[in-house]
C-alpha cells in the first residue's frame, strides 16, 4: 500500500504537464489528465500518437521526463524505491496478452499474489479461481496459455490483474490482436469490470464500448490530448478537425 | 494384409539400394565392407580376446584379440589412480554418491529449491570428505593423491556447481542497464573465451600462486577447478544471454506490472524461460566441459585418461594401450549418452506448456 492513502478528493490518476521523450523525439507533449476514483476513461487516436506511451507511464513502464505523475496520492519519481507499491496496485493488460508461458493458467494467477502480496497458496488460489470464474473460464485453469484461444488468455489476463485486487486498471488496446469473434467475449468482462465501480483507462479503439462504458472519451494526435469530452458529446459534436477525421474513419470500417 | 507389408519393405530397400546395376553393385560392396568389419571387430573384441586376469601379459601376447586381461589387472589404477590401495572402496563409493546425486537431481520430483539444495549439500560433502577423510577415523588423503574417474567426476561436478552460478551471474550482468558494468562483464566473457582453456589451467595453476598472498593459496586442485568453472561460465554466460534474449519484453513488462520485484523477476519469469531457449546448447556444453576434464592432464593431475596411460605404460602392458582407450572411452560413452539423452528428454518436457 502507498504510504499516503489518497483521501476521497484525491484523484486515483493526475498527470500535470508531463512530456516525454524517445531520444531526439517528442512522444508526449504537455499531457494533462485526472483521473477519478471509480471513473472510467477511453482514449483513442491514431496509431503512434502516444496513447501506449502515456497509459505506460502511468505504471512506469516508461518513465516521463517532464511534468509530473501522481498515481493513489503518490508521485512517481526517480525517489520511488517503492514503484512496485504502487504498481500492484495498478493492473495492467496488455495487446499481447504477455501470459507467462511456462506456466499454467492458474500459476499465472496465483504467482504476483504470493510473490508480492504475502498470501499463502490456498487464498491464492481461492481468489485466482474466483476471477477465473468472473471471467467465465474456471474449467482451463490448469492448461498452458499457449493451449487457449486468444479471447480466452486475454480474459486469463484480465484475471491475472485482478488477483492482484487493484484499484485501478489500464488496458492497452486489448482486443486489438483478437479474431473480431472473440472481441465481444473479452470487452463484455471489461463491461461487468466497469460496472463494479473499477477506475479504469482504456486505450481501445472499440466506439460501442466507449459509448457503453467511458465517463470521458480522450482523443490524443501526435503526443497531445486534443480532445476530451463524454461519449455522447464526443461522438455526436466532435470540436476538433483531427478528431471528426479520425472519427469517420473509424467508424466506416 | 502382412504380407503386402513386408513386400511394399521389400520394395522400399530395393528402391532404395539396388536402383540400377552399378548402384546394386556399390550397395553389395559397402555391404561386403561392413559385414568384414564388423565381423572383424566382433572376433577381435570377443570370440579370440583373453578376458581373465590370470594369465598376464604373455596369454594375450599369444592370443589374437583383444587383450582385456589388462582392465582386469589395471582396473584400479584406471579408476582410481594413485588413490591408497587399501582405501580406494572410498573413491568408488565417492563415485557412487556423485551419480546418485546427479540421477536424484535429474528427476523432477527433485525440482524444488529446498530438495535440490539438500540432494547437492549433503552429496557434495559426502562426496568431499570420503575422498578427502581426516574425519570419522578415515585417513587423510591429499588432493594430490586423488585420481581417475573420481577426479575426474569431482573435476566435472565442481566446474558445473561453481560455473552455472556464475554464468547466470555474469549473463544478467552483462545485460545490465548500467554501460560500465555490462561493458565490464562483456570484456572479461571475450577475454576468457579467446584463451585456450590449457592455457587457463596452466595460468592458475602455476602463475595465479604467485600473485595471490599466501593465505589465499589454496590446493592446487581448487585453483584449477575454478580455473575451469571461469572457462565454462563464460562460454555459458553467452548461452544463457541468447536464451534471455528469446524472451519477448512483454513478459518482463507484465511482470512488472504485476509489482513483481527484479529478483523474482528473474527466477520466476526470465531464467525459467531463457533456459528452455538455451537448453540443447547447455546441454552441449556439459557434454564438453565433461570432456574437457581431461586437460588437466597438463598441470600433473591424473584423472580418467591420465590414469589410463599410468595403467598401460609401466613396463609389461605397453601392447595394451588399445584396450585401455576403449575401456575409457566407453566410461566417457556411458557418462556423455546419458547425459544427451536426458536433454533429450528434458527437451520433450519442456515442450509441453509451449506452442
Ligand atoms: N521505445 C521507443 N523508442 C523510440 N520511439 C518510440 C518507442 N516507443 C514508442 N516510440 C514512438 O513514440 C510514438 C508514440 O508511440 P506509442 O506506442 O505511444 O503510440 P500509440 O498511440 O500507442 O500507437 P499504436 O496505436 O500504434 O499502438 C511513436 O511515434 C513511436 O514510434
Ligand atoms: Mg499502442
Amino acid at each position: 500500500m502507498p504510504s499516503s492513502r489518497p483521501t476521497q478528493a484525491e484523484p486515483a490518476i493526475r498527470i500535470e504537464n508531463v512530456t516525454k521523450h524517445y531520444g531526439s523525439f517528442l512522444a508526449l507533449r504537455n499531457i494533462n489528465l485526472s483521473v477519478a476514483r471509480g471513473e472510467k476513461i477511453v482514449v483513442c487516436g491514431p496509431s503512434g500518437s502516444g496513447k501506449s506511451t502515456m497509459i505506460r507511464c502511468i505504471n512506469r513502464l516508461e518513465e516521463h521526463d517532464g511534468g509530473r505523475i501522481f498515481v493513489l496520492g503518490t508521485e512517481l519519481n526517480d525517489d520511488v524505491g517503492n514503484i512496485d507499491e504502487i504498481r500492484r496496485e495498478v493492473g495492467m493488460v496488455f495487446q499481447h496478452f504477455n501470459l507467462f508461458p511456462h506456466m499454467t493458467v492458474l500459476e499465472n494467477c496465483v504467482l504476483a499474489p504470493m510473490l508480492v502480496r504475502g498470501i499463502s497458496r490456498s487464498e491464492a488460489e481461492a481468489t485466482a479461481k474466483r476471477y477465473l470464474e468472473k471471467v467465465r473460464i474456471p474449467e482451463q485453469a490448469s492448461k498452458f496459455p499457449g493451449q487457449l484461444s486468444g479471447g480466452q488468455q486475454q480474459r486469463v489476463a484480465i484475471a491475472r490483474a485482478l488477483c492482484m485486487q487493484p484499484q485501478i486498471m489500464l488496458f492497452d488496446e486489448p482486443t486489438s490482436a483478437l479474431d473480431p469473434e472473440m472481441i465481444s467475449e473479452v470487452l463484455d468482462v471489461m463491461v461487468t469490470l466497469a460496472s463494479e465501480g473499477m477506475t479504469m483507462v482504456c486505450v481501445t479503439h472499440e466506439m460501442g464500448f466507449a459509448r457503453r462504458v467511458a465517463d470521458r472519451v480522450i482523443f490524443m494526435d501526435r503526443g497531445e490530448i486534443i480532445e476530451e469530452a463524454p461519449p455522447e458529446e464526443f461522438f455526436s459534436a466532435p470540436k476538433n478537425e483531427r478528431t471528426q477525421q479520425f472519427l469517420s474513419q473509424v467508424q466506416t470500417h | 494384409m502382412a504380407s503386402i507389408h513386408s513386400t511394399s519393405g521389400l520394395e522400399g530397400i530395393r528402391r532404395r539400394f539396388f536402383p540400377t546395376p552399378f548402384q546394386s553393385l556399390l550397395s553389395l560392396l559397402s555391404l561386403a565392407l561392413l559385414v568384414t568389419i564388423g565381423w572383424k571387430l566382433l572376433d577381435w573384441a570377443f570370440l579370440s580376446a583373453v578376458f581373465s586376469a590370470e594369465g598376464g601379459p604373455e596369454a594375450c601376447r599369444a592370443a589374437a584379440g583383444a587383450c582385456w586381461s589388462v582392465i582386469a589387472n589395471r582396473w584400479r589404477i584406471i579408476m582410481f589412480g594413485l588413490y591408497p590401495y587399501e582405501e580406494q572402496w572410498r573413491s568408488a563409493l565417492a563415485c557412487a554418491v556423485v551419480v546418485v546425486m546427479v540421477v536424484l537431481s535429474c528427476l523432477p520430483a527433485f525440482w524444488t529449491g529446498k530438495r535440490i539444495a539438500l540432494v547437492w549439500g549433503l552429496g557434495t560433502t559426502l562426496f568431499y570428505f570420503l575422498l578427502k577423510g581426516g574425519v570419522l577415523g578415515l585417513n587423510r588423503v591429499g588432493e594430490e593423491a586423488w585420481g581417475g574417474l573420481a577426479l575426474t567426476l569431482f573435476i566435472f561436478v565442481s566446474t558445473c556447481l561453481i560455473g552455472f552460478p556464475l554464468s547466470i551471474v555474469l549473463a544478467l550482468l552483462r545485460r545490465s542497464q548500467l554501460p560500465w558494468i555490462s561493458r565490464t562483464t562483456g570484456l572479461i566473457i571475450d577475454c576468457v573465451r579467446s584463451l585456450p582453456l590449457v592455457s587457463i589451467l596452466f595460468a592458475f595453476a602455476v602463475v595465479v600462486p604467485f600473485m595471490l598472498p599466501g593465505w589465499l593459496q589454496s590446493d592446487k586442485l581448487y585453483r584449477v577447478v575454478f580455473g575451469s568453472a571461469l572457462f565454462f561460465a563464460a562460454y555459458q554466460a553467452e548461452i544463457i544471454r541468447g536464451g534471455l534474449q528469446g524472451v519477448p519484453r512483454g513478459q518482463e513488462e507484465a511482470a512488472m506490472s504485476l509489482g513483481i520485484g527484479y529478483w523474482h523477476r528473474i527466477s520466476r519469469i526470465l531464467l525459467p524461460q531463457a533456459m528452455r531457449n538455451a537448453l540443447p546448447a547447455t546441454i552441449n556444453q556439459f557434454v564438453i566441459a565433461f570432456k574437457e576434464t581431461s586437460l588437466v592432464i597438463v598441470v600433473g593431475f591424473f584423472e580418467i585418461l591420465a590414469s589410463g596411460n599410468a595403467a598401460y605404460g609401466t613396463g609389461q602392458w605397453t601392447f595394451a594401450y588399445v584396450e585401455v582407450y576403449a575401456f575409457i572411452a566407453l566410461i566417457y560413452f556411458v557418462f556423455v549418452f546419458s547425459l544427451s539423452r536426458y536433454g533429450a528428454f528434458l527437451e520433450r518436457r519442456m515442450a509441453v506448456g509451449e506452442r
